[in-house]
């Protein structure tokens, strides 16, 4: 299997802060692979990820995507990913089909592929219906549905995703789950952050627990199920080293 | 091109659905124009109709009374009142005068006419040879001590309507002196030639004093529709930089721009995209305001603005104003860190930008520091171009300089917007 993501001794410091928000991470992804970042809150997952797609600089360590460093080839490595946040990042007053026609332009997809796309997407999360409604009036599962389908318009060979599962259905969150494994199964790579154990262990292929921007742990879930022996799930082995304090 | 244009409809389409938004963008510099130039406009005529009240009588109804009276009512400066026409009338005159019911009290003296006339026959015989003696009869002519008018003051009236009153006295005295020297020469020419005079003409104005404007066209002189209508347009179209600066800033807010970072390319049409829809808005208002001020403040008893000619001039200079007013919402927009920090500094920004480019208060009124300090606001560079355009029925050439600082400003708001946006992707 070949190596998608390198990441190597990746630390960021916030401007004005005495800690870091990510300390000496190392991890290498594999492409094709859908891999969790997990953690509790002010873990350094978004930050990560935003130092991953490019959105923030590292404040030092390498990353290498496809073979490509990202400090050097920004650019081209931009073209091959894809990003969803952890916002709904749309215009509420547009309806989903005019979000999805502007951000397609932006991405160059051709007019014609552009069309065929969006229908597809819209019918497998099913919004085909409210295509032509504002995402202002879609209830918080659509509209992380349409946020989701904004980000692979492109269909990107890395996609990035931050809680695309947070605050939704458990229908909503089984469509996109089981979208992103027929993405991943067409060689996608995908990078995801969340806070549901049970959904990271049945659905990634490896996961990353991070906390206080350190990795603690990293393998396949059943293969850190079976190295805790005492832990029936990953969501047992989270707490047993994160701890059970709250966090900030 | 194409992410250009799909910034540019997207923006378009945000605008148009945001109806409350367009209604204010349309809708309240209209009412701004039609207020400010119906304010500005009463506080004008005000100042016009405070004349001067005077209370007159005249005991020479001859003549010069008669032309003294139509005189001064027909001045701007005064209003007159006619008392009465006997010798009580001068002690009610005096009375209303002492009582500050009358600034001033003029009396016209009895046989005023009378009496210059027989002064200007004693003149006219003293030029003449010795044998005409007689050519105004066998009474005996000799010069009379003449006080044609008398003036009563209020003890606490200003020196300057004193003045104002004596020298409109003098003015109105020697025009009806010449008249009825005049008159004398016309009896004498038609006793000595047998010859009938035309007793016409005017002699009131034979040398005027004219006030002109240095301009070329005298048709435009400034009133109060001339002078606000371009001035409250350019503050207009400053405050998109509001709904502008919003927009940029709803984008971060949301996270959408942190999308489009990730979309591979330049900023550039992003920005320009923005700026090109707001520029239409600039535009549009612009021209729904000049309407307004051709169409809609004469119904409201305002005189009408007159645009002059050079329609093109016009079109040019107002899309260079639209521009710099987009380049300083991008701007406001892309340094500001919260919507509210753009609306309060965008807004009080653009009121002081105003004031010191004399949209409030003219220019040339200003103290000379700020007259130099206007030069520095972009509002006072498009003033002063509508000025010329408007006032001055100004060309395409003698309006250049204000149309190239108009668009440099608003490329020195896009280089410093795209540098602080690039600088702040590499955070
Ligand atoms: N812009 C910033 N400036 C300063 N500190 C920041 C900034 N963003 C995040 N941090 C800090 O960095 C740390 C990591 O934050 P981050 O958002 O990456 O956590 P997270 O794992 O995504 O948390 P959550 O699960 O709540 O989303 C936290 O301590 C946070 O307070
Ligand atoms: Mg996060």
């Amino acid at each position: 299997m070949s190596v998608s993501i390198n990441i190597s001794s990746l630390t960021k410091r916030y401007k004005n802060t005495e800690i870091n928000a990510v300390d000496n991470i190392s991890l290498a992804i594999n492409k094709g692979e859908v891999f969790g970042l997990l953690g509790p809150n002010g873990a350094g997952k978004t930050t990560t990820i935003s130092i991953l797609c490019s959105l923030l600089k590292a404040t030092s360590g390498t990353v290498e995507i496809m073979g490509k460093n990202l400090a050097t080839d920004l650019y081209e490595i931009r073209s091959k990913i894809g990003m969803v946040p952890q916002d709904i990042a749309l215009y509420p007053n547009l309806t989903a089909m005019e979000n999805l026609n502007f951000f397609g332009r932006m991405y160059g997809i051709d007019a014609k592929v552009l069309t065929e796309r969006k229908k597809e997407l819209l019918h497998v999360f099913g919004l085909s219906e409210k295509a032509h409604q504002r995402i202002a009036t879609f209830s918080g599962g659509m509209k992380r549905r349409i946020n989701l389908i904004t980000g692979i318009l492109h269909m990107p060979k890395i996609l990035f995703l931050d809680e695309p599962t947070v605050g939704i259905d458990v229908q909503s969150r089984t469509v996109i789950m089981d979208y992103l494994m027929t993405l991943m199964d067409n060689d996608m790579t995908i990078v995801y952050t969340s806070h549901h154990m049970e959904e990271a262990e049945k659905y990634c292929s490896r996961v990353a627990i991070i906390d206080m921007g350190r990795v603690i742990e990293n393998g396949a879930p059943k293969e850190l199920i079976h190295r805790y022996s005492e832990c029936n799930n990953l969501e047992d082995i989270f707490l047993e080293i994160t701890g059970r304090s709250l966090r900030d | 091109m194409s992410k250009y244009i799909a910034t540019t409809t997207k923006d378009i389409k945000l605008l148009v659905r945001d109806i409350a938004g367009l209604a204010m963008l349309f809708g309240m510099p209209m009412v701004l124009i039609i207020v400010m130039t119906l304010l500005q406009d009463s506080t004008f005529k005000a100042l016009e109709e405070k004349k001067l009240p005077i209370a007159i009588v005249n005991l020479d109804q001859d003549t010069f009374g008669v032309s003294i009276v139509e005189g001064l009512s027909t001045s701007k400066f005064f209003h007159v009142s006619e008392l009465g026409r006997n010798y009580n009338s001068i002690e009610e005159l005096k009375k209303q005068v002492t009582d500050g019911n009358y600034q001033i009290g003029i009396v016209i003296n009895k046989d005023a006419s009378n009496l210059l006339r027989n002064n200007i026959k004693y003149n006219i015989l003293q030029q003449l040879p010795a044998e005409d003696s007689l050519i105004f009869g066998n009474d005996p002519i000799s010069l009379m001590k003449s006080v044609g008018i008398d003036i009563y003051f209020d003890p606490i009236t200003k020196n300057s309507f004193k003045q104002s009153i004596v020298s409109a006295l003098n003015q109105y005295s020697s025009g009806v002196e010449s008249k009825i020297m005049f008159e004398v020469y016309s009896s004498l020419f038609q006793e000595l030639l047998g010859m009938e005079m035309r007793n016409q003409g005017d002699f009131s104005n034979l040398v005027d004093v004219q006030t002109l404007y240095a301009g070329d066209n005298e048709e435009f002189v400034p009133n109060s529709v001339q002078h606000n209508v371009p001035a409250w347009t350019i503050f207009a179209m400053f405050f998109i930089v509001i709904p502008l600066a919003g927009n940029i800033i709803k984008e971060r807010e949301s996270g959408i721009s942190t999308r489009l970072r990730i979309i591979a390319g330049s900023n550039l049409p992003i920005i320009l995209g923005k700026v090109t829809t707001f520029f239409f808005v600039g535009l549009i208002q612009a021209i729904s305001m000049l309407l307004v001020g051709i169409f809609v403040l004469p119904l409201f008893g305002l005189p009408q603005l007159i645009i002059g000619g050079n329609y093109l001039t016009l079109l040019v200079l107002t899309a260079s104003i639209s521009l710099a007013a987009s380049g300083y919402g991008v701007v406001i927009g892309t340094i500001a860190s919260s919507q509210e920090q753009a609306s309060i500094f965008g807004s009080i920004s653009v009121v002081i930008l105003a004031a010191i480019g004399g949209i409030w208060v003219p220019v040339f009124i200003m103290s000379d520091f700020m007259q130099i300090l206007s030069m520095i606001s972009p509002l006072n560079w498009a003033l002063n171009g509508y000025y010329d355009v408007l006032l001055r029925n100004s060309g395409m050439m003698e309006i250049m300089p204000y149309m190239l600082t108009l668009i440099g400003f608003f490329a020195f708001c896009i280089t410093i917007a795209w540098f602080v946006r690039n600088r702040r992707e590499m955070a």
